[in-house]
């Protein structure tokens, strides 16, 4: 109960300072009608997603809602404040730091990592070169995620990945999108990397392949969030090239990646596995069976050269944790439901 | 002896009017000059060295011309106050600030502006060409400029004090 009680304090008071973070990447009409909504809305903020012509949208955990022209919140969209071309025009120049032309990279992937480690998609019209997308044009729609850093996110599973030995098993996050999977890594990476003396265990060196920004937030390759002190971040790189450098170049204990699916993913993970460096990853999935279903990642599930695998649900709240299972027996090793 | 003083400064008025009308023509050439090196310098920061277009701004402010540099020093302490302004308009209130204080004419104001319109909304290679043409412009502007000079620069010298004296005749 006290973890729990922390953990929510800490949820919320990240979330205050996170919704600054995000304010002035705003146009200034749109910043003082969100702050001139209550503390407690302010806070619970997910998405902030803008739409040229449409209702701003404000996403919250359990559904979305206008913001309202004249301040407040509603749900009837005649209401709610619409985006102009102008407000849209701020938000790209705000996001992107009048710089778009730096962020060309940013634009093909259709995000920008925001100070704070937040995200902002983009969407707009494609430019493509020879079948691929070179940029986007006209930037019509952005949506700003929040991200949030729950710290102690990955202490109830890290207890069932130690291996006695001052290591830890190569580890499988599992989970459908929107229920903490990255969240969990992120922890993950952070306990693991700093260590966690009342388990006695001790930190190990931990290289992240962040592609998608995600994992350590990087902005101008620094990491914004938390990610431990024994953490190399290679930042928007590749993951098969990426596990293959961090390999090379900083001697890890442990690799970390997120969202492992591909067939070329796999098979840098393959030669990670057989260098007898340890893996954190994630993938999408519901069940185990699902998991051994692809045909890349269900190839060496076979070969039994995963150790554990975290299945995580939102049955009691996002980041639930459902069942750790052991890859060698493929049996659960029991979660303690509480 | 009061009209021989009065007289004096009627003259020395009228020739610094002269002098500074001049110095004008002088100067004109040399500013543009050192605004196309300017933009020369933001060029090779986007496109060599996407570099984010506050920094550069700043970088190019602290190699170039100590006169042009307030319109790049300006724009880029706007932009890092992140107070929500779009770039262009971060460089139209720079513009205002550094205009004032330039020989330029209204001509050049406005190539200035429409390149600041176009500051930072789009890629690399559409950035190059807004900067190629108003470095052009800059140029033809520098040639008429320095035509101008090379014609008025002696005769608005000598206009001042010739003036002076003839308001003195008259008057005497």
């Amino acid at each position: 109960m006290g973890l729990l009680h922390s953990y929510h304090q800490y949820v919320v008071q990240n979330r205050v300072s996170a919704i600054n973070d995000v304010l002035p990447v705003l146009p200034a009409n749109i910043r003082s009608m969100l702050t001139a909504l209550p503390y407690s809305f302010q806070e619970k903020i997910e998405e902030i997603r803008l739409r040229q012509g449409r209702p701003l949208l404000l996403g919250f955990s359990n559904g979305d809602v206008f913001l309202c022209a004249e301040g407040g919140l509603t749900h009837l969209i005649n209401e709610a404040y619409q985006v102009t071309p102008l407000d849209m025009e701020r938000v790209i120049q705000l996001i992107s730091n009048s710089s778009l032309y730096a962020l060309e990279e940013e634009l093909r992937n259709g995000f920008i990592t925001l100070p704070g480690g937040h995200r902002a998609g983009i969407t707009g019209k494609a430019v493509l070169d020879g079948g691929k997308v070179r940029t986007l044009k006209y930037l019509s729609g952005c949506n700003i995620r929040i991200s949030r850093e729950v710290s102690g996110a990955a202490s109830i599973v890290l207890p069932y990945l130690l291996d006695g030995n001052g290591g830890i098993f190569h580890t499988v996050l599992v989970s459908p999108p929107c229920c903490g999977k990255t969240t969990m890594l992120r922890d993950l990476i952070r306990q693991v990397s700093n260590g966690v003396p009342e388990l006695g265990f001790h930190g190990l060196t931990v290289g992240v392949v962040d592609e998608r920004s995600e994992i350590a937030g990087c902005y101008k390759g620094i990491p914004q969030r938390d990610v431990g002190v024994r953490t190399d971040v290679l930042d928007g790189c590749p993951k098969a090239e990426g596990m293959m450098m961090l390999l090379r170049a900083m001697s890890p204990r442990v690799i970390a990646a997120d969202e492992i699916g591909r067939q070329e993913d796999v098979e840098a993970l393959e030669e990670v596995l057989n260098a007898g460096v340890k893996v954190i990853i994630t993938a999408h999935g519901k069940s185990m069976n699902e998991l051994l279903d692809r045909p890349a990642l269900g190839r060496i599930i076979k070969l039994k050269m995963l150790e554990r695998f975290v299945i995580l649900g939102r049955s009691r709240g996002v980041g639930t944790l459902e069942d750790v299972i052991d890859g060698i027996s493929m049996q659960s090793i029991g979660v303690r439901k509480c | 002896m009061l009209k021989m003083i009065g007289a004096m400064l009627v003259v020395t008025a009228s020739g610094f009017c002269g002098l500074s009308v001049a110095g004008n023509y002088q100067r004109r050439p040399r500013e543009l000059r050192s605004l196309r090196a300017a933009l020369q310098m933001l060029e090779t920061e986007i496109s060599y060295g996407a570099t984010f277009l506050p920094e550069a701004l700043r970088q190019v402010a602290g190699r170039c011309d100590q006169a042009t540099a307030v319109l790049f020093s300006e724009a880029a302490a706007e932009l890092s106050r992140m107070s929500g302004v779009t770039a262009a308009e971060a460089w139209d209130k720079a513009l205002r600030k550094y205009y004032p204080r330039t020989a330029l004419k209204p001509g050049d104001l406005a190539v200035l502006q429409n390149f600041g319109a176009s500051l930072g909304i789009s890629d690399r290679q559409d950035q190059i060409k807004h900067l190629h043409l108003a470095m052009e412009q800059i140029d033809n502007e520098a040639v008429i400029a320095d035509d101008e000079s090379a014609r008025n620069v002696k005769l608005w010298r000598y206009l001042g004090f010739i003036g002076g004296l003839l308001v003195v005749l008259l008057i005497y």
